[in-house]
Formats: structure tokens, sequence, C-alpha cells
């Protein structure tokens, strides 16, 4: 019982390789092994002979002339189909231009709204929005000026707001070419350093409680995101350009 | 057929020379129709063949060298399947019926007697219906392997898969052929006919 079982199993295994065989492809040991069951097996020899005139059947199909020529007559537009990772660099850019704007936006309009009061006001302010939740409308306006703190450009000063946003992006930032990486990092990097600038007088004002006032530190936020933002359309621009992503047909 | 400067065709191709590339396109184009002949019949070939052709041109960039007539062989035989697939969702033009109204059979041979010609046609007619009962995969590792003469390599490199899986769609296609011929020995010709 067993050995017929074996002998099937065998069988199956030799009709798999028949056609590998016909094609005289079937590595020397395989093919010895066949040829050797082939001799005791006439099931196989009769499918082997039938493959073998299917094969020789369909290559006598004859080749049909063309009906026409295909030549063509003139160039198709060319297909620009942007690489995925060309496709996340846009992306990225674009999601790192929007939040930096969104951010400046922020920060101008708290910046507006908390001019009337001093920044010791809105220090106690701040410290009653967070201890017993109750703001008065002033308070409520200026504390979008501490929103951008999230995005943490005090805390860590080398780690830029687009650094921050890639768990966000998640993967597909890991996974850009290194040369677009390169390029990222480059956008991240002038972006920090436009950032850092901003920030560090901020840090130092809040730490310290003098120096520069809040609304200098205000200031050089505001010129920090607006260069930011500034400078990440550019490298955007430039990398649409670079790439001619968006030139498609 | 292989060309001595297809490179140097290619590159001036690449580069938007479209002499250069409508020289290639009179070297493969009987591949490229006989291909899309076989797996979607004569109605539809033409047109198939044609698109292959624009998309081929469009395309250029992404070849990375290696067989250009593997790579040409690749696309047309994504169109087919494209135009196999739009069949599929509309049962009216089924496959069997394309074949059946376009048969490729009829391909005249210059070589051939009356008596000679009227069996090879029959021979085509029942070996076309064969071709339309098997899978699309496995049609296409047959016709490029048994008709066109690919090797195993060119084989992956137009199927897009690994060699364990050309091997096994030609083997699985010849296997379906076979049982259709074997059904049919009678109706074959005496030098096809499938011994007993």
């Amino acid at each position: 019982m067993m050995l017929k079982a074996l002998l099937q199993f065998r069988h199956r295994r030799f009709r798999r390789d028949l056609s590998v065989y016909v094609d005289d492809m079937l590595p020397e040991r395989a093919r010895r092994r066949l040829e050797a069951h082939l001799d005791s097996c006439q099931a196989c020899r009769q499918e082997l002979a039938e493959l073998r005139s299917t094969v020789e059947a369909l290559g006598s199909l004859p080749m049909a002339e063309v009906p026409r020529s295909f030549t063509l007559a003139a160039a198709p537009v060319a297909e620009v189909s942007p690489r995925p990772t060309a496709r996340r660099l846009e992306f990225g850019l674009r999601l790192a231009t929007a939040t930096a704007a969104f951010v400046l936006a922020l920060v101008v309009v708290g910046d507006f709204a908390g001019l009337p009061g001093g920044g010791e006001e809105e220090e106690e302010v701040r410290g009653e929005l967070f201890s017993a939740a109750q703001g008065t409308p002033a308070a409520m306006e200026a504390a979008p000026v501490e929103t951008p703190e999230p995005y943490g450009i005090t805390d860590v000063p080398g780690i830029s707001d687009v650094e921050r946003l890639a768990p966000a992006v998640g993967a597909d930032v890991s996974e850009e070419e290194p040369s677009e990486k390169e390029a990222l990092e480059e956008a991240e990097v002038e972006e920090e350093a436009e950032a850092g600038a901003a920030e560090a007088p901020a840090v130092a004002e809040e730490e310290e409680g003098g120096g520069l006032s809040r609304e200098e530190a205000v200031r050089w936020l505001e010129v920090g995101l607006g260069a930011s933002v500034g400078v990440l359309v550019v490298v955007w621009a430039f990398a649409r350009f670079q790439r001619r992503i968006g030139n498609r047909p | 057929m292989v060309i001595a400067d297809e490179g140097e065709l290619v590159r001036s191709s690449r580069k938007g020379d479209l002499g250069a590339f409508n020289t290639l396109v009179q070297v493969y184009q009987r591949q490229v129709y006989n291909l899309c002949l076989r797996m979607l019949g004569s109605a539809a070939a033409e047109d198939a063949a044609q698109e292959a052709f624009i998309t081929a041109y469009r395309r250029l960039d992404s070849f990375r060298g290696g067989s250009f007539r593997a790579w040409l062989l690749r696309i047309a035989a994504n169109i087919c399947c494209d135009e196999l697939r739009r069949r599929r969702s509309r049962p009216a033009a089924s496959l069997e019926a394309a074949l059946e109204a376009g048969s490729p059979a009829d391909v005249p041979s210059h070589l051939a007697g009356p008596e000679e010609e009227a069996l090879r046609r029959e021979l085509a007619r029942h070996l076309q219906q064969g071709l339309a009962t098997v899978p699309a995969e496995q049609r296409l590792a047959i016709i490029l392997r048994d008709i066109h003469g690919l090797s195993y390599e060119e084989l992956a490199e137009a199927l897009g898969c690994s060699l364990g899986t050309v091997k096994s769609r030609i083997a699985r296609g010849r296997a379906r052929m076979r049982e259709y011929l074997v059904a049919r020995r009678e109706l074959l010709p005496r030098r096809f006919r499938l011994k007993e």
C-alpha cells in the first residue's frame, strides 16, 4: 500500500517534469532519473509522445503577415509617469509648506489678538487656561500663540517641524530614496536654521524671564516661519520643475 | 530576429528619433501582431498591436536593457490581458466568440498544395479553439514559447515572473492543450494525430 502511494507520488513528479524535458531544459541528474522512469512507465511514455505532438502542432502554426504597417506617423505624446518617490516628496513638501503656513497664520492671529495685553498678563492667562480651564475671550485668542509648541521647535533645537511631521507621513518618508531623502533633509535643515534662529530668543525669554520681550520673540517667530514658508515653496517649485511632476499627458 | 544595432536604435528612439523607433517597429511588428492575433483573434489584434507600439514609444524610458523583443512582447501581452479582462466584464463579447468570428486559422501558406493547405487550416482552427480554452497566463506562455520560440529566460522577462513560474505555466498550458487535442485526435491531420 505504502509502496503504491510512493510510486504514485514519484509518477506525478515525473509527469510534471515532462514539459521541461521536451524543451531539453531538465538538469542532468533529473533528466537521467526521468529517463529511467520512462523505461518502466508506459503511461509516462504515452504522455511524453502526446506532449511532443502537441508542441509540434503548436510550432506548425504559421506566423500571419501583418495586415498593415504599424509604424508611427507622428510621435505620440510622451508619457511621463512620476515616480512614487517623487510623488511622496511632493506630498511631503506640500504638507510641510501647508503646516508652516498654518502655524504662521496662527502666530500672526495670536500676535494681533494678544497685543493689547503684556507678556506677563499672557503668561498668567495661559496658566489659568491650563489649571482651571477657564478662559476669557482674550485668553482664548491668545492660546493659539502657544500652539506651535507641540511641534516642538523649542525644546529640541535639532529637530524641525518637518521631522516632527515624519511620523504622520509615516513609512512614506522612510522609504524615500537616498537622493530624495537628501533633498528633503536639505529642506529640513534650511527650515530648521530659520526656525531655530527664530525660536532661540523665545526660549531665552521664557526661561530667564527677561532680555527679549515677548513681542519681539513673536516677531522673530513670525519672520522665521515666513522665511520657512518661502524656502519650502521655493524647494517645492524647484522639485516640481526638476522632476517634471505634473507634466502628464 | 535580432538586429545588430538594436541598442543604438533604442538609444536614438529614446532621444525622440521616430525613424529609429519605426525601424524597430518594422522588425518586431509581425511578432507583436501575431501574439495579439493568437490571444485576441483577428478582430481586435490590429488595434492591440498598434496600441502596443504607441505604448512602447511612450514608455521607452522604462526599458532597462535586456531583450527589447521580450520587453515589447510584455507590453503587447499586458494590452491583450487588459482586453481580455474588459471582455470578461462584457459577457456578450466573450473570447470564444471573438476567436470564432475572427479566427487566424486562415493564415495563407504559400508553400502548401490545396489538400495540404486544407489540412493545415483544419489543424490551425483546432489549435486556435484549443488555445481559447487555456487560461490567459498559460496561453501567453505557450504562445510565446511554442509559436514564437522565446527562450525560458526571455519568457521570464516577457511575463515578468520567475523561471519556475514560466516552467509551471508552460507545463500546465501544454497539458491542457494535450487534453484538448487528445479528445479530438480523429479530427487532426495524420502527421499530428496523437498516438492511441
